[in-house]
């Protein structure tokens, strides 16, 4: 399995979300209004050596994607880590329609190209509904067609996609979502959860390898199920040339100081950290940190 | 293993099948929903499940222990009917029904039962709003004097027309009962119940049929008094958010799903408190849960339901009986507004 970026620069300073603060999500929403003081962001991570950007497939990313599409000559070569879907997106939608228009609504947006309109023609989402992989394929395509033009190296299904369906323990969706990375993407299929030693067990119970999988880790288990000693356990005991650990949430948005919490993190087997930062300051103090640690 | 079955299979439906598929204690048999295609794809991925789209049927044919019910709130009560006459435990989501009066009678019947009933108002499970409950029961702030308890969302942004049941007060929809049940169930939770409901207003903003907005101020007897703000049409907040502001004769809470923010006229060293503001994160006081969709209060709530069921000690701590309170309130906004709120 290609190995991933050892460190990669993430997104959710970006979009007024902070796990920890409703006020400081507010605030991070309040500075991060227009896309060039995103921009300048991301220019000091990249000349603080960033190479790999984890990103989610919401509303402002198309901005974002645009800019490094059409600005591509002004950058280094960037490895882009697209988590889909935005599902706060398809929540609201769900609550105010109910889940088959909102199927029907989303493959009728605007997506003539996919094809989609003569599925939709037969009857939408009660036609496509019969075939759930169809479907999924459908929606993964809408949902990357922001990143085209992109150097896509690892495509997420977001955490509460991933943990949603892992409830349900169907092989099938997981099997077919990272069919269809590969396959249409030439991408390493990854996930997102808050139940790593849960997720990578069923993984491994299903022959399902070759993924990455990104969780929250940090010493005082936040975001962590069932606890932080199961997810250390599951980590040391994990063959990483199967699944490759990216650990997130690694400050416990905020409540750990970075030196502890890298001090923490870089004496278990993962094999790369994803992690948000809003400022200049931020970024390189953290980047020291991680060099430094390790 | 407790034999379980889910009637309702919308947005909630599908978050607890997938909870409850996460306990060791707990096997997931049947669903019920309206909808053939949402069945069609269970019995097409999970083998061992059997679908309805009638619920007397999942009552006539399924040997169970409990059911969980997460249709539109205007059929709860005949669901949880039957359910009780099939002596099964049930959790509904919130709220428990669209009166009163109904709602009383489940509480009634279900206790004279034995059985365990529980009402999904979730924010109890919140390790935030535990704590401040904690906080108000050893007096931090002391005697309370006011109140402020708000609910913001973006849930309904535009006008459109459909029939869908949150368009209709009759089956349950509004903002009053989707959404501002949630912060009366905590004003009740942290507070009490109010004595008297005065000052309310209905706002329509994008609905056709029903409130998206509410206000309302309840009184006390004591003398407490509080203030209730609720929108479900405000794009400004990105998820869900409760709020609720506390204020005592010896300090202040201000806290939301994430946070409390605590000032304290004197220093509290037991409570590890400084005199000022001090602040709280969910970071702070969270408690893991063995699996986790969504937040940790839906596996809280869902993991104390069946709790309850296993260990008849255990004292359920948001049954049908405390979620009537909700109902009474939202029934007093509802009777204020028609005789006061409207412009002459």
């Amino acid at each position: 399995m290609e190995m991933i970026d050892k460190v990669v620069f993430g997104d959710n300073q970006f979009f007024g979300i902070n796990h920890m603060s409703q006020e400081k999500a507010q605030q991070l929403s309040e500075k991060f209004y227009d896309i060039y003081s995103i921009i300048d962001i991301y220019q000091f991570a990249i000349n603080s050596g960033i190479r790999a950007i984890m990103l989610n497939s919401n509303d402002r990313a198309r901005e974002i994607c645009t800019h490094f599409i059409e600005n591509k000559s002004k950058f280094p070569e960037l490895n882009w880590y697209p988590s889909i879907p935005y599902p706060h997106k398809y929540a609201n939608l769900i609550s105010e329609k109910g889940i088959v228009p909102t199927i029907n609504e989303i493959l009728l947006k605007d997506n003539s190209k996919l094809g989609v309109l003569g599925m939709v023609a037969k009857g939408g989402a009660a036609v496509l509904g019969r075939d759930a992989v169809r479907l999924l394929q459908i929606l993964i395509d809408i949902e990357m067609k922001i990143f085209n033009g992109l150097n896509v190296k690892v495509i997420f299904l977001q955490n509460v996609i991933t943990d949603l369906l892992l409830g349900y323990e169907v092989k099938e969706l997981f099997y077919e979502f990272c069919k269809h990375i590969r396959k249409r993407y030439n991408a390493i299929p990854g996930f997102i959860t808050m139940n790593m030693p849960m997720l990578k067990a069923k993984l491994y119970e299903w022959d399902i390898e070759d993924v990455v999988i990104c969780t929250s880790f940090n010493k005082i288990g936040y975001l962590m199920s069932p606890n932080v000693e199961t997810y250390i356990e599951s980590a040391l005991k994990n063959d990483s040339s199967k699944y490759q650990l990216m650990a997130m949430s690694t400050l416990a948005s905020g409540a750990i100081p970075p030196k502890e919490a890298f001090d923490f993190i870089n004496i278990q087997n993962i094999q790369s950290v994803v992690f948000g930062a809003s400022s200049k300051d931020h970024i390189e103090q953290t980047i020291s940190i991680l060099k430094n640690s390790k | 293993m407790l034999k379980i079955g889910i009637v309702g299979f919308g947005r909630m439906g599908i978050t607890h099948y997938s909870i409850l598929n996460s306990h060791p204690n707990v096997k997931i048999v049947a669903v019920v929903d309206t909808s053939s295609l949402i069945m069609s794809l269970l019995n097409k991925y999970i083998g061992e499940i059997n679908t309805y789209t009638d619920y007397n049927k999942l009552f006539g044919n399924e040997k169970l222990d409990a059911v969980i019910i997460c249709t539109p709130p205007t059929l709860h009560y005949s669901i949880a009917i039957k359910a009780a006459k099939n002596n099964l435990h049930v959790f509904l989501e919130k709220p428990c029904t669209t009166r009163t009066d109904l709602s009383n009678d489940l509480a009634r019947i279900f206790q004279q039962k034995g059985l365990i009933n529980q009402v999904g108002y979730v924010n109890r499970f919140n390790d935030i709003f535990i704590k401040v409950k904690e906080y108000l029961n050893e007096n931090l702030i002391g005697k309370v004097i006011r109140f402020k308890s708000e609910m913001y969302s973006r849930t309904i942004t535009k006008s459109e027309s459909n029939n869908d049941w949150r368009d209709s007060r009759e089956s349950g929809g509004g903002a009053t009962f989707d959404m501002a049940a949630h912060a009366i169930d905590l004003v009740n939770y942290l507070i009490g119940k109010p004595d008297k409901i005065t000052g309310s207003s209905l706002t329509q903003i994008f609905s056709k049929n029903v409130e998206d907005a509410v206000n309302a101020t309840f009184l006390y007897e004591n003398g407490i008094t509080g203030t209730l703000n609720v929108n479900w049409s405000d794009e400004s907040y990105r998820k869900p958010t409760n709020k609720i502001e506390i204020l005592g004769l010896d300090g202040k809470i201000l806290a939301d799903q994430h946070g409390i923010k605590l000032f304290r006229k004197t220093a509290s060293a037991r409570n590890n408190l400084i005199a000022g503001w001090n602040t709280i994160y969910i970071t702070d006081v969270f408690k893991s849960v063995p699996f986790y969709v969504r937040g940790n209060e839906f596996t809280s709530e869902l993991y104390h339901f069946i709790d309850c069921i296993l260990d008849r000690e255990k004292t359920n701590i948001c049954s049908f009986k405390e979620s009537s309170d909700t109902l009474e309130v939202i029934e007093s906004i509802f009777k204020d507004f028609e005789l006061n709120g409207r412009m002459k």
